[in-house]
């Protein structure tokens, strides 16, 4: 294949996804390859899953102590000097999370673990600015769909130009299948005559 | 390389909890311009278009009406805003989550046009843009798991392992796709072909931009 066909294929919108696809597929496959570093000396960091799980803990693997508004749970934010009293509500539980934990030994595995505390010092508080912009991202989505589903750009019902358009490609079309039809006719005439003479 | 080398020197920081915004004159350059481009962006009205006809003397205008106009403006003001807080933030997770707010509203700007052409390359840049946050935020994950931070004055000061050259390449083809740089400008350049001027601008100019800055933070966490 010539260089200047694949530059064609290039400038074709509709190949663009398919090649970003395909490259981003080779940089996958090639990552399976890449020697694993983890680093666990993390952020946010959690004990390992079976030691919580072992020592019997309700919270397992969940657990970072702390009690509400007392003493402060293990976090370890990046900036501690910009979160002064972070980890203070890392303890709370709702009375009905508490009942849970209560009777169960594997409240830590189910949705409603970590009820009120953790989730939201990490969401609202460390990385609360990380938080507005993910519901920004939704909201301005939410703003395009509307918008596009009350103006509805791809509408063409009552476009007169395009149905102008329309109009001019359907009499073009059967102008020519009925030439066509024609000189079919005409041929199968003077074969026809051929046969007879 | 840290941020001396290559902003100059730290002005100020402005500490949203573990998100540090960091000011050098570098960054508050590229801030400071874009955000005096939104706000000519913001006052200024679109262009019109001529289109010629083959054959005939009949040409017609192409102009943005008022409903698009407006929804047109408001979604380029905020990309613009985005843009420019993608130039001085100082978290790695912070610049993914930029960049993807400034696809979605790449799409928005343009998917108020009625041309068939134009909503076609966007609908195929938006699939680009869904493919992209994989890269993306998978990239911004592995180089926290790997280093165990997203902030990049800690990461300006590491040495990068295999695995945050891993997490780096992500990013790039991430920002690369998302931006529409070669070899994938073609869904993204055919967007541009239409009327209403300088809220088209907005999308070439932040995708410019962002190139610019993701070159230096991909230089603070590789070099």
């Amino acid at each position: 294949m010539r260089i200047g066909v694949l530059w064609n294929k290039l400038a074709d919108p509709k190949n663009i996804p398919r090649l970003f696809a395909f490259s981003l597929g080779i940089i996958l496959i090639v990552g399976l390859i890449v020697p694993l570093a983890l680093n666990p000396d993390q952020l946010y960091v959690r004990p390992d899953p079976q030691q919580q799980i072992d020592e019997g803990l309700p919270l397992a693997p969940y657990d970072r102590g702390g009690e509400p508004l007392k003493e402060a749970g293990d976090i370890n934010p990046q900036y501690p000097e910009n979160a002064a009293v972070l980890g203070m509500i890392t303890g709370y539980m709702s009375p009905l999370a508490e009942w849970v934990s209560s009777i169960s030994p594997y409240f830590g595995t189910s949705i409603y673990s970590s009820p009120g505390g953790l989730i939201d010092e990490i969401l609202y508080y460390t990385r609360g600015f990380d938080t507005i912009l993910e519901s920004s991202i939704l909201m301005m989505s939410f703003i395009i769909a509307s918008w596009l589903s009350i103006n509805y750009t791809m509408n063409r019902k009552n476009d007169s130009k395009e149905i102008k358009k329309d109009v001019a490609r359907a009499v073009n079309d059967s102008a020519h299948l009925a030439r066509e039809v024609k000189a079919n006719d005409a041929k199968a005439r003077s074969k026809q005559l051929r046969r007879d003479n | 390389m840290d941020f001396i080398t290559l902003g100059g020197n730290l002005l100020g920081t402005v500490p949203l909890g573990d998100i540090v915004l960091y000011v050098t004159p570098f960054n508050l350059f590229l801030f400071a311009v874009l955000l005096g481009f939104t706000l000519l962006i913001g006052l200024s009205k679109p262009e019109t278009q001529i289109e010629a006809t083959m054959h005939y003397l009949n040409n017609t205008e192409v102009k943005v009406g008022s409903k698009e106009l407006k929804q047109r403006r408001f979604l380029s003001v905020i990309c613009g805003l985005a843009s420019a807080g993608a130039m001085i933030t100082g978290d790695l997770f912070n610049f993914t989550l930029f960049m993807a707010l400034i696809g979605i509203l790449n799409i928005g700007i343009v998917s108020a046009v009625k041309q068939t052409s134009v909503l076609n390359s966007a609908f195929n840049y938006g699939l680009i843009a869904m493919m992209c946050s994989l890269p993306l935020f998978g990239g911004a994950a592995i180089i926290l798991a790997s280093t165990g931070t997203l902030s990049l004055a800690v990461l300006s000061q590491m040495s990068a392992t295999p695995m945050v050259v891993f997490g780096a390449v992500l990013m790039l083809i991430g920002i690369l796709g998302e931006s529409g740089v070669a070899p994938f400008f073609a869904s993204k350049a055919e967007m541009f072909r239409t009327a209403g001027s300088p809220y088209i601008v907005i999308i070439h100019l932040s995708s410019l931009f962002i190139i610019v800055r993701a070159v230096e933070i991909l230089l603070l966490v590789l070099w």
